[in-house]
């Protein structure tokens, strides 16, 4: 039985807008329940506005305005006794859990290297803001050594993010988060801005790491579900901020059991023979404005399959056997 | 659009400048007309500390301080309006033109600015008042927008060029607009909120640039301006003599202006540019 | 009806020094009227500087575009020339965001569809086209006239553009990245509307796009570009089996499937 290394336990977090004269609160991540094993890569596939970017941030506890922590509660298992995230300071959450426990890489992390620095001064940077005293010939023989252990040329470590390709660099940034043997990696989106080519080389990465026991988990958001599954071993499937189904990849691909699962899966191409024939489908309507978003189970107002009660009560998470959970009033048995 | 209207309206720092600018805009405007005395004669006795009947005291020329401080607001402001009004003008049509066609005329152009922006303004203005012995305002204000229009034409031409290639250019484009059609209707409502900006420094350029170049002497010959009083305040060596009634008032509305133009601007920024918005 | 011949775009760069990019090299293709034809290559490759030639927009530095026989560079000259060429040959472009000039409602692209064909756009018979067109497309008039666009989710804005063309009616349609800005679960909604225009009245598209499995589910042909070139043709079914290039063969392999999975 593989080790928990993360708990969050009905975590809510809304963004608070000033819109005009009134202020819109838009319920980003609202309930969310999530569990990761060591070993284990994570797949969070959602699209835009389900929360998952959000989410990705609520577990490391990076809230910032407008963004507020609402209620739930965090915890990450360390090699001695675990950390409840959600009560630590900022300066706490930065010196003992940000880039040594968890790491992040978030949307456009490629894109935001400071271009008049080369990537030796960003990796300095990175380490000083977690640890306040380094030997900077240490830290740069290590990222060397990390580089070369990743398949990276060690020369780029003296480049300017501009001189490497896209692939390259967002390669290089996932080495850099990693540099400190996070137990937990967090990418959000990391090879959408890709080509097919680098995307697979990206993907590889990760799974290096994780064979190279440099991190012990992963979790892989993206709303790329063919991308997600290459590399996940279980996947979540969010929408309008909450999570809809859980289980492992093969399984969730071939049986989707919740309703936007399905119309998910069935609506996405692919270069496999019989995909002309089969006809894709797509979800109708769009997905709900979080500052009101629809009573009852929130998927309702799109669903094929909608009854009396999805209009009124929200369903509860149920496991239906075998890691498989789903949020549905159509898999609970009365 | 209203949105941006309503933002504005509702800045705190935006109503705080523009309700001080409009103030001193106001003393300048109605001002002379209140206290209708003659600020160029002879009043009464010289070097009077403010009292009653001379409420900011006379000069050393025996004249009313008041009437001057009044009616060079008034002649500052104009000179300001005016600067800002020839510089937007001349900047916003070259950089039009650089930025929308591009190529050789873009080239020449630009040239013309970097010419233009190398010139040194006080260097320009000491060579005209050598030439011209009677300077109005008119003229040192055209003075000051001809040397200062080449930054904002430089920003309206970059922010052009990358507005050239977006879609909604190319679909109007496509719609059959002309190239005049396509710049009034899609390129200038885009750079009105930066023009707009740039108006109000051009303002405050100009204010500031008129008292420099009086102070020294090379400001206009007719009138009488904040900066033609601050002149004649240093002439007579007023600071020395403590004959602070002579250059405080000046100075202090000058600094008045120019500070509430800036907290305007700096409010506009942070509208304009929504990433500067608080929460 | 389209012939692209030996197309090339070569960009210098600098004066006394000259770099030279070539974006395009000698690029040959033919649309047929009623196609669907998808030009699928990474960003760089050339595909949107090689839609922006054929849509007059950008200056070839050689070859030439052939539409119904005629030079589209050579031949079409006057302002009328080309708004005539523009009524059969328009565009729809992938950012949701640029493609709406923010300071309009969503209703000026309509309009100036409308202006294209010759009709006043402030008559009744504008009004009623435009309703027309927003129904075709799956929307509700009501709900998304006299909005800005920042007031309308991507997929409704895309579905305006292409309402447009409906107006429009343009022989041949290039669609830049139609849907790459648009969530997977509504896409094939879009990609359907450029269908449905080519039952309704027989339009030609092309389409412009990164994404090999939409190009396979959607394309009679495909053309794969790269770095310039275009290094494989063909029916999809060939170009996915049977790739020739060896570009072509990587990027096959690196699709990723939703039911098989890489050994990485």
């Amino acid at each position: 039985m593989a080790a928990n290394l993360l708990s969050v336990i009905n975590v809510a977090a809304y963004y608070r807008q000033q819109v005009g004269t009134s202020i819109k609160t838009i319920k980003a991540v609202d309930g969310v329940d999530l569990y990761l094993y060591e070993k284990e890569i994570l797949g969070i596939v959602g699209e835009s506005g389900s929360g998952k970017s959000t989410l990705a941030n609520v577990i490391l506890m990076n809230i910032k305005k407008p963004l507020e922590f609402v209620k739930g509660s965090v915890r990450i298992y360390t090699g001695n006794g675990f950390l409840d995230l959600n009560s630590m300071s900022v300066e706490e959450l930065r010196t003992k859990v940000w880039g040594k426990e968890i790491a992040l890489i978030p949307q456009s992390a490629m894109n935001a290297l400071m271009p008049t620095l080369k990537i030796k001064r960003i990796i300095l940077d990175v380490i000083r803001s977690h640890q306040d005293r380094i030997n900077e010939k240490e830290v740069v023989e290590k990222a060397a050594k990390r580089f070369r252990e990743l398949g990276l040329p060690e020369k780029a470590i003296d480049m300017y993010p501009f001189e490497l390709s896209g692939g390259m660099r967002q390669r290089a940034v996932i080495a850099v988060a990693t540099l400190l043997n996070p137990r937990i990696l967090i990418a959000d989106e990391p090879s959408s801005a890709l080509d097919v080519v680098s995307q697979r080389m990206v993907l590889k990465t990760f799974y290096d790491l994780l064979r190279k026991n440099i991190i012990k988990s992963m979790i892989f958001i993206s709303h790329d579900i063919a991308t997600v599954r290459q590399i996940a071993t279980d996947m979540c499937v969010m929408y309008a901020g909450k999570i809809v189904e859980r289980g492992s990849t093969d399984e969730l691909i071939r049986k989707p059991l919740h309703p936007y699962t399905e119309g998910l899966i069935g609506s996405i191409p692919s270069v496999e023979p019989g995909i002309r024939e089969r006809k894709l489908k797509y979800i109708p309507g769009q997905p709900p404005d979080l500052s009101n978003p629809p009573t009852g189970c929130r998927f309702h107002p799109r669903c094929p399959y909608t009854m009396k009660l999805c209009k009124v009560k929200e369903p509860p998470m149920v496991n239906v056997g075998n890691k498989r959970l789903v949020a549905c009033w159509l898999h609970v048995k009365r | 659009m209203k949105l941006v209207i309503y933002l504005l309206i509702t800045n705190k720092r935006f109503i705080i400048g523009i309700s001080i600018f409009l103030l001193i805009v106001l003393i300048g405007l109605i001002g002379p007309l209140l206290y209708p005395v003659d600020p160029l004669s002879f009043a009464g006795p010289m070097e009077v500390a403010p009292c009653r009947r001379y409420p900011l005291g006379t000069d050393t020329y025996g004249r009313d301080l008041l009437a001057q401080t009044l009616v060079g607001t008034r002649t500052s402001l104009y000179i300001g309006f005016l600067t800002a009004l020839v510089a937007i003008s001349i900047g916003t049509i070259i950089g039009t033109l650089a930025g929308t066609k591009g190529g050789i005329i873009d080239e020449i152009l630009m040239s013309i600015t970097n010419v233009v922006l190398a010139i040194p303004g006080i260097l320009l203005a000491i060579l005209i008042a050598s030439y011209i012995k009677v300077r109005s305002v008119e003229v040192i204000a055209l003075l000051l927008g001809i040397t200062s229009w080449p930054w904002y034409a430089r920003a309206i031409r970059a922010q052009l060029m990358s507005l050239r290639e977006r879609e909604f250019v190319y679909l109007s484009k496509m719609a059959g607009y002309r190239d005049i059609e396509l710049a009034f209707k899609d390129l200038l409502p885009n750079i009105a909120t930066y023009t707009f900006m740039a108006f109000v420094l051009y303002i405050n350029g100009g204010i500031l640039s008129e008292a420099g170049l009086s102070i020294i002497g090379v400001g206009p010959t007719k009138g009488i301006s904040l900066g033609l009083i601050l002149q004649w305040a240093s002439l007579m060596e007023a600071v020395r003599r403590g004959l602070w009634w002579w250059f405080i008032p000046p100075g202090a509305i000058i600094t008045v202006v120019t500070s509430s133009l800036m907290i305007v601007s700096v409010a506009m920024d942070e509208i304009f540019n929504p990433k500067l918005r608080g929460r | 009806m389209l012939e692209v011949k030996n197309l090339t775009k070569v960009y210098e760069l600098g004066f006394v020094s000259k770099k030279r990019i070539i974006a395009v090299e000698n690029v040959s293709f033919k649309v047929e009227e009623g196609e669907i034809v998808s030009l699928v290559g990474e960003s760089g490759s050339g595909k949107t500087t090689t839609a922006k030639i054929i849509l007059r927009l950008l200056p070839p530095t050689s070859g030439s575009i052939i539409f119904e026989g005629k030079d589209v560079w050579r031949d079409v000259r006057k302002r009328e020339e080309k708004i005539n060429y523009w009524r059969k040959v328009h565009a729809v472009f992938q950012d949701p965001y640029s493609s709406y000039n923010p300071f309009y409602t969503i209703d000026r692209v309509l309009k100036q569809g409308v202006r294209l064909i010759g009709i006043n756009p402030s008559s009744d018979k504008a009004d009623e086209l435009i309703n027309e067109a927003l129904e075709y497309v799956g929307l509700n008039p009501s709900e998304v006239l006299g909005k800005y666009p920042h007031q309308l989710s991507g997929g409704q804005r895309q579905r305006v553009m292409i309402a447009r063309c409906w107006i429009i009616k343009p022989k041949l349609i290039l669609a830049d990245e139609p849907v790459s800005m648009i969530d997977a679960s509504m896409r094939v909604s879009i990609i359907e509307l450029f269908e449905k225009l080519r039952e309704s009245y027989g339009s030609s598209t092309i389409f412009i796009t990164h994404d090999m499995s939409l190009a396979y589910y959607i394309s009679d042909r495909i053309l794969v570009m790269y770095k310039g070139r275009i290094v494989d043709e063909g029916p999809p079914e060939d170009v996915i089996s049977n790739p020739e290039h060896e570009y072509t063969k990587r990027l096959i392999a690196s699709v990723p499937r939703l039911y098989q999975k890489w050994t990485l």
